[in-house]
């Protein structure tokens, strides 16, 4: 910018934060500033759009549905001025779009996001307003040329050259592809009008294609990249729809049908005779996963409990006799006492010169004294297991320094104690019950973060409309679900009911992440609620939170395992979903185009032998292949 | 001015870990104190309804966890705030020395339109507890050097001049609000039309 440059400013908007630009914009992204609409005094006139940051940078997303990670730590000392490096602000010093540049635009996310579109598939710069993009859009519409998409009332096409209008306009979504052929394209339409037959005359084609042009050549790379991806977003974007907006036209079955979910009563709790019959002369427990599918599926008899718990948290091997039950309690009981005697003889100095231990110890403080008081066992003053609380929570601290204590463990110990009551072994329980719980205690929420992604994914997949809508209403974050997570429901029910919900998922059974499955059933068996009214993300949480004291675990881990069942024997299932719930992967899922195919054909033909009924047909499994004009030829010989 | 029907103003109350934030929502909100409380995990929020400036309005009061370590939640639940209630233990020295950084987190996080004009209310709250350990004069130096940050002690225990607080949270809430649509509203005046291109229809050639 070294030229003197007159420019005038005939549109400004403050609160907009830079979401999406060039890579050398990098250092701007996700920091504050204002747009401009300017146009130079140049002959002849030049329009742009430019944004230039405010000086306080955020190098945490503001908006995004993903995490802020922020390291709070460093952040304590961060201030918020003046911290954009000198030499950056005399390189870049603002994002500048020529309006020539700019070939289509959309906004996004209810009006909060603007995207813009080079015209060859690329994003040039997404803004995000902190109010909204209406204005910004509006004269946009106004500078510039433009007609609105037909297939989505967001998108706008800015209309200068002839010749780019009709290949933006017959392009799918927002995509400007190559359309040497007109077939392709009438294809892609299909799928909106008729998308049954669409997927069965595109299945015919396949077949056509693998029979009889095997040796043709391949649409290249790129272009099948493209048409799938376009496939896939077109897919998407009209799911979102008519999850809630009106709009002109309505898509039917893109979303593939679950197999019908199977029922799964809840059985009696794991009695006291049973438990003793899976166990030797020597006191080994036989058969340990028949006696977890029993717990898993009516939990444990209250009488032997205690027992019981203390096998599922890893205190006693499965397979150990009554003598080595012995000597490990012993082992583990001078462990316990070693670790407590290092906090214990702290001495005042040490305690004043030790900053991290003092901070931990007066959190622990704090909430042990509000950890479950109206809970007999914990009631009243002067509570003695309120001391035996904060000692074994101390002692665990000096366990694992580096996790220390984290707002939510002192709920994840209080059934236990409750239950178990000895000191020592509710410590080592408590410990087993931690190896599975830490990454939600992680310092930068790295494992809450990487859960929600899991639940989201694990949503889209069994009720995509409830998911279209989080996504359309801000809450796609899944940051609602937060306090069910973190302690595994244990604000949400009652403390019996708490202990028979975790002694369920403690068994692993039957699948891992089953609790994210749960999490998955609740929020479907709400979708109406949550639905209602256009709720965004403050009324969703407050319905959410409001489920506490509410939910019937019975219910719900009869559905869950139901939806688990559905989910394994989906024929569309993704890898995603697979990996979430462990299990194996499909055999070819891979890059063997042919492979893929057949599969596709086979299961679109079973469908059809089977009962008649709508087929199951996912655009997403469609692959658009080999050559276009084999497509074109074999059209006469329809499949239906 | 604006002139929605429903005027709703979005309070979030921030601060370390124990130092009264869900109290002192739950003694204006509902008038009552408990001391079974247990640590807020994720966020929540009441609604009240109140009348400021002979207008009534909704505020809603959203109470979120002090941990240190959950404040990336932030990003989520500060958005769209009115104003920022910042509370201390007037008992715990150390909750006080924390206001700066959970000010500069609420600005980094929420990012309002004029930071330095964002209303925030400090509270000192269990004033009803000895010993005493931060005082008012330290407290109201604190916020001079905030742009005059209003500031109350409290005692959501007792309800100690909760009522008071919250009225002055409203109020300058209200005010936030209302100067940010006067912001708003003064878009048409910077907008200069010099070339007015109407889009020609008719356009979209697709045949469907």
């Amino acid at each position: 910018m070294g030229d003197i440059e007159e420019v005038f400013d005939l549109f400004t908007q403050d609160g907009v934060i830079l979401k999406q630009a060039q890579a050398s914009y990098m250092q701007f992204l996700n920091s504050l500033g204002t747009v401009y609409i300017n146009e130079a005094k140049t002959d002849p006139r030049e329009r742009f759009l430019e944004w230039k940051p405010n000086d306080i940078t955020v190098d945490s997303d503001m908006q995004d549905q993903e995490w802020a990670v922020v390291n709070t730590i460093q952040k304590r000392t961060r201030t918020i001025s003046g911290s954009l490096p000198s030499d950056y602000s005399n390189r870049l010093r603002s994002l500048r779009v020529p309006f020539r540049d700019i070939k289509s635009f959309k906004s996004s996310h209810k009006n909060r996001e603007l995207t813009v579109y080079n015209g060859q598939g690329d994003t040039i710069c997404i803004f995000l307003f902190q109010t909204n993009c209406d204005h910004m859009a509006g004269h946009l519409k106004k500078f510039m040329k433009v007609v609105p998409s037909k297939r989505d009332r967001n998108l706008y096409y800015v209309q200068d050259n002839t010749l780019e209008i009709q290949q933006l306009t017959k392009s799918f979504a927002e995509l400007n592809l190559p359309t040497d052929d007109s077939g392709i394209w009438r294809l892609v339409r299909n799928f909106q009008t008729q998308p049954v037959e669409t997927t069965f005359e595109a299945f015919s084609k396949v077949t056509t294609l693998m029979y009889k042009t095997m040796d043709k050549k391949e649409i290249s790379d790129h272009d099948r990249e493209a048409l799938n991806k376009s496939i896939t977003e077109y897919g998407s974007n009209n799911t979102t729809d008519f999850a809630g907006n009106s709009n002109d036209y309505e898509v039917v079955a893109t979303v593939p049908e679950l197999p019908v979910r199977p029922e799964f009563p809840r059985l009696k709790p794991l009695s006291q005779e049973l438990w003793r019959d899976h166990m030797d002369f020597e006191g080994k427990i036989e058969d340990v996963e028949s006696v977890k599918n029993l717990i898993f599926r009516g939990g444990i008899c209250p009488s032997i409990r205690k027992e019981v718990w203390k096998y599922l948290l890893e205190y006693y091997p499965w397979t150990s006799t009554y003598k080595e039950r012995q000597n490990l309690a012993e082992n583990l009981k001078d462990e316990y006492y070693k670790m407590k005697l290092q906090w214990k003889t702290i001495t005042k100095t040490q305690e004043d010169n030790f900053s991290d231990y003092r901070d931990r110890k007066s959190l622990i403080e704090k909430d042990v004294n509000r950890t479950d008081r109206t809970v007999e066992f914990f009631a009243g003053d002067n509570n003695k297991n309120l001391n035996t609380l904060f000692e074994i929570l101390m002692t665990f601290v000096m366990y694992n320094f580096d996790l220390g204590y984290v707002q939510g463990m002192s709920d994840l110990l209080s059934p236990i104690l409750q239950l178990v009551e000895d000191e020592v072994e509710s410590f080592w329980c408590f410990v087993g019950f931690m190896k599975i719980m830490s990454s939600n205690f992680d310092i930068d929420q790295a494992g809450m973060k990487e859960q929600f992604k899991k639940l989201q994914e694990l949503l889209a997949f069994f009720s995509p409309n409830l998911s279209n809508y989080l996504n359309e209403h801000d809450s796609a974050n899944m940051f609602f679900c937060f306090r069910w997570l973190l302690v595994w429901f244990k604000r949400e029910l009652s403390q019996d009911d708490v202990m028979r919900f975790w002694e369920v998922l403690w068994t692993g059974l039957p699948c891992q992440n089953f609790h994210l499955l749960i999490a998955v059933t609740i929020l479907d068996n709400e979708k109406e609620a949550l639905m209602a009214n256009g709720n965004g993300f403050t009324e969703i949480l407050k319905h959410i939170n409001d489920l506490s004291g509410k939910l019937d675990i019975d219910t719900i881990f009869n559905k869950a395992e139901g939806v688990y069942h559905q989910l394994k024997n989906a024929e569309h299932l993704t890898d995603n979903v697979r990996a979430i719930l462990g299990l194996p992967l499909a055999p070819s899922s891979s890059n063997s185009a042919s492979s893929s195919i057949a599969r596709e054909m086979s299961l679109a033909s079973d469908a059809c032998a089977s009962n008649g009924s709508a087929p199951r047909c996912s655009v997403e499994n469609v692959r658009i292949s080999p050559d276009e004009n084999s497509y074109e030829r074999s059209i006469s010989g329809s499949y239906l | 001015m604006a002139h929605r029907k429903k005027v709703l103003l979005k309070v979030i109350i921030l601060g370390d870990s124990s130092v009264g934030k869900t109290s002192l929502m739950n003694q204006y909100v509902n008038r009552k104190f408990s001391n079974q409380y247990k640590a807020t995990i994720g966020a929540d929020f009441l609604t009240k309804e109140v009348t400021v400036d002979d207008k009534n309005v909704t505020m809603q009061i959203w109470d979120t966890a002090g941990q240190e370590r959950f404040q990336s939640l932030g990003v989520a639940f500060y958005r769209g705030a009115d104003c920022c209630v910042l509370v201390f233990d007037v008992t715990a020295p150390n909750t006080f020395k924390s206001l700066d950084s959970w000010r500069d987190e609420f600005l980094i996080q929420a990012s309002p339109r004029e930071p330095e004009n964002f209303p925030f209310v400090l509270l000192g709250n269990k004033v009803d507890l000895e010993p005493r350990a931060v005082s008012a004069k330290r407290a109201q130096l604190w916020c001079q050097s905030k742009n005059n940050i209003p500031y109350f002690e409290t005692s959501a225990k007792e309800g100690l001049n909760v009522e008071q607080a919250f009225l002055q949270i409203a109020k300058n809430a209200l005010a936030q609000q209302n100067s940010a649509v006067d912001l708003y509203n003064e878009f048409p005046d910077q907008i200069k039309l010099t070339n007015t291109q109407k889009p020609s229809g008719g356009g979209d050639s697709c045949a469907c």
